[in-house]
């Protein structure tokens, strides 16, 4: 059993429009590793050229906010990293 | 002390034990500041309106556009072109002429926050981008009033209650700002968190406490579902951080 990440609906065709995929790792950081491995093409979406999470991404483990050191953030197997996207329209 | 009229108009509110005669008439007393009645701002008014609220001070610089009216439930199509603030008032006063509603067409300033703010007992978040957002929440702690947060996109919303020095504020979960971009969104996404925020308002008046601090509500219209995730005070948040 690994750790789940769920996506916001629209970064999942970045992951072939999976709900959900499952990876391993001791942080957000080493899961996001090894996300980015599977699915190069999440990469740009989640972080910006420095290796930066950009800021429209919101990270939440087990429905708890991880900001603001995300990817330090400590996972274990079972936990859920649930990925969305920040909203500003009014 | 409210005349027989009022009891009229508030009765079914005021059969809920949580409000009561007492609670109607602290939200009599109340004075909110509304900023941006767009497509949050709409329904937050018309609620706040209808419900009693004594002073409303409505602030947005913009004139009604035809691609507002999907969505803007206070302007209508005879609108068109006239200041937004102008279009409410007329709108509020005719469905509550008990209250006062104060317009004011200007842009949301680091430099004029402070006098918007002035005399309020709480700050209804309805803009449209977060570096107003960001300016209203710091003013709210500033004043030690709630700040009352929503956003939304496409089907999608969120509302969020910021009671300083007690839960988390919009600062403690934002890192930044995002690109500015003409966003998507049917009516229905802001008529649901619209309400939402003017039912914490009308319940922090009234002196409930189980409000949505710390907890961050998701909606999704697409599925049809709403999620709540918990915000944690950041005690290195530039904004509320100093508040212990």
């Amino acid at each position: 059993m690994g750790v789940q990440v769920y996506f916001h609906a629209t970064l999942r065709k970045w992951v072939q429009d999976q709900e959900w995929v499952e990876v391993t790792g001791n942080t957000v950081g080493q899961c996001f590793n090894q996300l980015v491995q599977q699915y190069p093409g999440l990469k740009e979406k989640l972080f910006d050229k420095k290796g930066k999470i950009h800021n429209l991404v919101e990270i939440y483990v087990n429905q708890e906010s991880a900001y603001p050191d995300e990817l330090a953030k400590v996972v274990k197997d079972g936990d859920k990293i649930q990925v969305t996207l920040l909203l500003s329209g009014g | 002390m409210l005349n027989q009229q009022e009891r009229e108009r508030y009765d079914r509110q005021i059969m809920i034990e949580a409000i009561g005669e007492k609670g109607q008439e602290k939200l009599q007393q109340a004075k909110v500041l509304i900023a941006g009645v767009g497509g949050l701002g709409s329904p937050i008014a018309i609620y706040l309106a209808a419900a009693g609220i004594g002073f409303l001070r409505i602030v947005d610089q913009d004139v009604v556009d035809r691609s507002n009216l999907n969505r803007q439930v206070l302007h209508w199509e005879e609108d068109l072109q006239r200041p937004k603030v102008v279009s409410a008032v007329e709108k509020l006063k005719k469905l509550n002429p008990n209250i006062a509603v104060e317009a004011l067409r200007q842009t949301i300033t680091a430099d004029n926050i402070a006098d918007l703010a002035s005399g309020m007992d709480a700050i209804v978040d309805a803009m449209d981008n977060l570096p107003i957002r960001y300016l209203l929440n710091r003013q709210a702690i500033r004043n030690n009033i709630p700040f009352f947060h929503g956003a939304v996109r496409g089907f999608e919303g969120r509302a969020m209650t910021v009671v300083p020095g007690k839960s988390a504020c919009l600062r403690c979960m934002y890192r930044g700002d995002i690109p500015k971009e003409k966003f998507p969104v049917i009516g229905t996404a802001p008529a649901v968190i619209g309400s939402i925020q003017a039912t914490e308002v009308i319940k922090y008046l009234v002196g409930i406490e189980t409000l949505l601090t710390n907890r961050l509500l998701v909606y999704d219209g697409l599925n049809m579902s709403f999620t709540e995730f918990k915000i944690n005070k950041n005690p290195d948040c530039d904004h509320c951080g100093h508040l212990k």
